[in-house]
């Protein structure tokens, strides 16, 4: 067992509702889609599972560690096995795409002569090796997502979690990010990740758990989107 | 370590101004002079207190016996460590002394103005205004004279100079702990995206705080050592020109305690600079 929500709800200070009594589970090495649509509570989701929030009820477990009583200074241990992405890269722009990757290793104090064969194997894993001296500006979106996608899974995280990790990137860019993300799953990593991509999902026939106002609606094995969202035309190929 | 003390002075670079840094300097400046003339006051205390004298003057015609006695009468009163006669013709041989060349007045006056008098030393100086008072109710005795009211006031000016430096000393701390909170507020948003990426990698807060601990360390440092130094160099000039143009002026001239001050006000500046940089950081942070 690896990921377990009993009965999660998340009320913000502002009174909107994240989550609302949340019952779910979560195996290891699953490929999980989390759709619905905007507000729904997938990033709520998500933020939950690395602490950058709180639950209001209920206990979030992972290997059977509720996480949301550990202590503060034991947070950063958590981040460390579970890292998320996000549409936005959160790349520093001041570092060369080697540094950037190397940053992730270095502030958790890893001995600095590993740090280098670390680096090259999750630069090779995305398939940027041969850019690891360029800034972020001089990437394009798709490789700019690469990079911290290897910044994510360089310390070897047992999760790694995608918030619309294609939201800003075209279709064939974001069929070349699914690929790494698939291929990362299939070397033991839980993937979780949130999107409104119907063609990804459809296409990929992963579980599909949904969520609307803040309850999850479909839990499918193999699921579809089945949302609202418009189909998008372009398939792999 | 070596990224710590990189990356805290890479920031310092970036986000200390000549500005913060002068306050900070003048500031640490104001409250090393004070320092220091609360050094000297206390210094004469000292050298006064250790060489405090009652002079008892006493009557014509006391004769040897008269005299004998009456100085067993003195030395007995508790606390007296010593006491001396001094003989009118003595007297009158020191004051021909200390007039030097005007001696010649001496001569003018024709007969010895001078009483016989005791030099009377005590052990304790806070009991010399109770001793003095003691000795002039003996009998045969004209008065007492060991400069009244001088050392009250010395002694009260000490003490006020004292609470100024520690008010200031506050306000100082106040002014550091600006200083450096605002450098390390700076450092804060030039490097919010970097501390963002920190905490979601999973870095410590310890490691995420260090540069910016060593960044107030270093600004503790740059501000403090400047007036340091500056303090050390005016004072030895003070103390030159002083030499000159009044060497009666007991001032301090050993440059070991001087030197010492000065140091202590830059382990002071390196502290606070710490204590600063690490409460800011902490407020900044929610960490
Ligand atoms: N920091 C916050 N403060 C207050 N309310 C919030 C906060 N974050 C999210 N919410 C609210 O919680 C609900 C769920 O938001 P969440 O971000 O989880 O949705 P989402 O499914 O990720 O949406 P999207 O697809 O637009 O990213 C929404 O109603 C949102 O307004
Ligand atoms: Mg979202």
């Amino acid at each position: 067992m690896l990921i377990r929500f009993y009965d999660v709800t998340k009320v913000y200070p502002s009174g909107a509702t994240g989550l609302f009594s949340v019952n779910t589970f979560i195996g290891k090495g699953e490929f999980v889609f989390l759709v619905g649509p905007s507000g729904a509570g997938k990033t709520t989701f998500l933020k939950l599972l690395t602490r950058e929030i709180l639950p209001t009820r209920g206990q979030v477990l992972l290997n059977g560690r509720n996480i949301t009583r550990i202590r503060p200074t034991e947070v950063p241990y958590l981040r460390r096995t579970v890292r998320m992405i996000f549409q936005d890269f959160k790349l520093l722009p001041n570092k060369t795409v080697y540094d950037n990757v190397a940053f992730a290793l270095m502030v958790t104090e890893k001995p600095r002569r590993q740090i280098g064969a670390l680096v090259n194997e999750a630069l090779k894993l995305v398939g940027i090796e041969s850019k690891a001296e360029m800034y972020p500006d001089e990437l394009s979106g798709g490789e700019q997502q690469r990079v911290s996608i290897a910044r994510a899974i360089v310390g070897d995280p047992t999760v790694l979690l995608a918030d619309e990790p294609t939201g800003n990137l075209d279709m064939e860019t974001s069929w070349d990010i699914m690929e790494v993300l698939l291929r990362i799953n299939k070397r033991g990593t839980t993937v979780i990740m949130s999107t409104h991509n119907a063609t990804i999902v459809d296409v990929l026939k992963q579980r599909v758990i949904e969520l609307d106002n803040g309850r999850i609606v479909r839990d499918d094995e193999k699921g579809v989107y089945e949302g609202e969202a418009e189909y998008n035309a372009v398939l792999p190929g | 370590m070596r990224y710590f003390l990189a990356e805290g002075w890479k920031s310092t670079k970036r986000n200390v101004s000549l500005i913060s840094l002068g306050t900070m300097a003048v500031s640490i400046f104001v409250l090393g002079v004070f320092g220091l003339i609360l050094m000297n006051l206390s210094n004469v205390n000292s050298n006064l207190r250790s060489s405090i004298e009652i002079r008892v003057y006493v009557e014509d015609n006391l004769t040897g016996q008269g005299l004998g006695a009456l100085k067993q009468q003195i030395e007995s009163i508790e606390g007296v460590h010593r006491v001396t006669y001094v003989s009118k013709e003595e007297g009158l041989s020191r004051l021909a002394k200390q007039l030097g060349e005007k001696a010649g007045l001496v001569d003018i006056l024709g007969e010895n103005p001078l009483p016989d008098t005791f030099d009377v030393r005590v052990f304790n100086a806070d009991s010399t205004p109770d001793i003095a008072s003691r000795i002039s109710n003996l009998p045969h005795i004209i008065g007492v004279n060991y400069g009244q009211g001088f050392t009250e006031k010395l002694l009260s000016a000490t003490r006020f100079i004292a609470v100024a430096t520690v008010v200031l000393a506050v306000i100082l701390l106040g002014a550091v702990m600006f200083i450096v909170g605002n450098t390390v507020r700076l450092s804060l948003v030039s490097r919010a995206q970097e501390i963002e990426v920190m905490k979601l990698v999973g870095a410590t807060d310890w490691f995420i705080m260090w540069p910016f601990l060593i960044e107030g360390m270093i600004v503790g440092f740059l501000g403090s050592s400047l007036s340091g130094i500056c303090l050390y160099v005016v004072y030895r000039a003070c103390i030159s020109r002083l030499g000159l143009v009044a060497p009666f002026i007991p001032i301090i001239t050993e440059t070991a305690p001087v030197a010492r001050l000065c140091a202590g006000l830059v382990g002071l500046g390196v502290l606070m600079g710490v204590f600063a940089g690490g409460v800011f950081i902490k407020k900044h942070l929610e960490i």
